[in-house]
């Protein structure tokens, strides 16, 4: 509960998963998972491969055999009997790692206007949503609305599920590895982007990434899993701080931290909660003794 | 929400450590043809009810949960029983009249109709369970190696065994893929709003229609993608390749295979 008493957006109570389980190929995902996520916060789940991001992802939307008093939605138990998941999936836009997997229509501009039609919403609502997805997604409407969705490229795949995620205006976005397969210049527009949309749309955006590269620009907390369990959790320059401990973890780390890392072996207490290559720069020449 | 690979247990190869798992596969493979051959031969119920306590010892002694087995075959069954439900009501063979215990119009149910039907259940659930079996307790390395080896002989009439046998286990091997593809798209498309763990048997039905034209799509790219791969990497057909793992039967797999030889033709005389 925040102070105001509104529940948080998400909440995971003692969360644990076992795909095929009570079969001889049952596997753990994840075990005894909890963290709240409140409204407008950008959190990053991070964690190597295997480390159980992608069922925390699906678990949000209901999307496994959840049992109940696990998962719940702005305080109610997603698992409850009775509970309106379609609406549950309407307010929780998520992005998955390979986009093709989401695309319903062959068709930009009919895989786009998927979720508002799925909404009921009229058809000049859905045609000026689909506009403004596509177009803040950099895929002018004119241009795609009517191109094969197998004959665009695939940086641009994901822009469409992306954009059929964003026409669905949902107030919490979800997006699991969004610069997996991008080159740098697609992941750094991806990168603008979002940060804009969040803070116009007041978003709650959860990303999921094996690499802080990113996740470190869009976020401002970090949720660390190690083996499907929660091994960190707290604001982004904390975590950053533990860049031996992450590195353990096998998660990638960013360039600053990186460099920071190699600055300890001049300067021992060298910090390593560093975002941005300007803050190694200015914490550099401090050390230095260089003024500006 | 939709678990297939809970429901579809084709194809898959559960580690157990038993006696059956470290069986030869040839032997395996040829128990399983011996057990195939039988399903065909037996044409009464008593000779199934002598196969019957072999399969259940089979089943125990791989230590395969006999619920997942079950668990997983339950589309197989319902289909089973749909097409059974037809063979008993549309029976064409003459009858007497004395046989029929319901009649409306070309729709009939009959004593033979319903032994006719109990049979050929028999021998399609024997032929499921066997094969099932084979593929549970025998990895795709040694069903590949197995099969190479007891048909090899055939390559000096100039058939193409190993590419032969390559194609049907990637043909089997695909199955478990498909399926995990399925779930896949399955769990993409909820999110996006159309649900796939909501609604009757026949809009699910439906709706998993509509992932054909996604699953072909990737399935071909895998395909592809297979093919340069193996290109890539010298395959040039199996003749000249060698074995990374040698094949040795031990006496009591031998005796395993007696003893299924034995059985079978005790049920078939019986």
């Amino acid at each position: 509960m925040q102070p105001d008493g509104t529940p948080p957006v998400l909440e995971l109570k003692g969360f644990s998963y076992t795909y095929l389980e009570g079969t001889p190929r049952a596997s753990e995902a994840v075990r005894d998972v909890s963290f709240r996520i409140h409204h407008g916060e950008r959190v990053g789940i991070v964690g190597a491969t295997q480390s159980g991001k992608s069922t925390v992802v699906d678990s949000f939307a209901h999307l496994l055999r959840l049992g109940q008093g696990q998962v719940f939605y702005e305080g109610e138990d997603v698992a409850d009997p009775g509970y309106d998941r379609g609406r549950l999936r309407r307010e929780i836009g998520i992005v998955f790692q390979q986009p093709d997997s989401q695309i319903i229509e062959d068709v930009v501009g009919a895989d786009v206007a998927f979720g508002p039609t799925a909404a009921g919403l009229s058809a000049a609502e859905t045609r000026e949503r689909v506009e403004e997805s596509l177009n803040t997604l950099g895929l002018p409407y004119q241009d795609y609305r009517l191109r094969y969705v197998h004959a665009v490229s695939g940086g641009q795949r994901r822009r469409v599920a992306i954009a059929g995620v964003l026409a669905m205006h949902t107030p919490v976005l979800v997006l699991d590895e969004p610069m997996a397969g991008l080159d740098p210049r697609g992941r750094k527009e991806l990168l603008e982007l979002l940060i804009k949309l969040q803070r116009d749309r007041e978003l709650t955006l959860i990303v999921c990434s094996a690499s802080l590269t990113d996740a470190s620009l869009l976020c401002d907390r970090f949720i660390v899993l190690d083996r499907g369990t929660v091994v960190m959790d707290g604001p982004v320059r904390e975590i950053l701080g533990e860049a031996d401990r992450l590195a353990e973890l096998d998660i990638t780390l960013p360039e600053p931290v990186v460099g920071a890392r190699e600055m300890q072996k001049l300067f021992p207490d060298f910090p390593t909660d560093l975002l941005t290559e300007g803050e190694l720069e200015s914490e550099l020449l401090e050390r230095l003794g260089v003024t500006t | 929400m939709l678990e297939l690979q809970r429901n579809v247990i084709f194809g898959q190869f559960v580690e157990t450590g038993s006696v059956v798992h470290r069986m030869d596969a040839r032997v395996k493979i040829a128990a399983t043809f011996v057990l195939i051959v039988a399903s065909f031969l037996i044409d009464d119920f008593l000779g199934f009810a002598v196969v019957l306590p072999l399969l259940v010892a089979i089943g125990v002694v791989s230590k395969i949960p006999p619920g997942y087995v079950l668990r997983g075959s339950q589309i197989f069954l319902a289909f089973l029983a749909f097409i059974l439900a037809f063979q008993v009501l549309f029976y064409p063979a003459d009858v007497p009249e004395s046989s029929y215990l319901w009649r409306w119009g070309i729709l009939s149910v009959s004593t033979e109709g319903l032994h006719t039907a109990g049979i050929i259940a028999l021998r399609v659930i024997l032929l499921y369970y066997v094969t099932t079996m084979l593929m549970l307790t025998t990895s795709l390395v040694d069903l590949t190696n197995g099969l190479e080896l007891i048909f090899g002989p055939l390559q000096r009439l100039r058939i193409p065994v190993n590419e032969l046998v390559l194609v049907f286990v990637i043909a089997i091997k695909f199955v478990p893929i498909f399926i995990e593809e399925m779930e896949r798209l399955a769990r993409a498309q909820t999110a996006r709003g159309l649900p796939f763990d909501e609604g009757g048997a026949i809009t699910r039905a439906r709706r998993i229609g509509r992932l054909l034209v996604p699953i072909f799509i990737s399935g071909f790219a895998r395909a592809d993608t297979l093919t340069i791969a193996m290109n890539t990497r010298s395959y040039r057909g199996g003749r000249h390749r060698t074995k990374l793992r040698q094949m040795r039967a031990s006496p009591s797999d031998w005796l395993a295979l007696a003893l299924v030889i034995a059985w079978i033709l005790v049920a078939w005389k019986v």
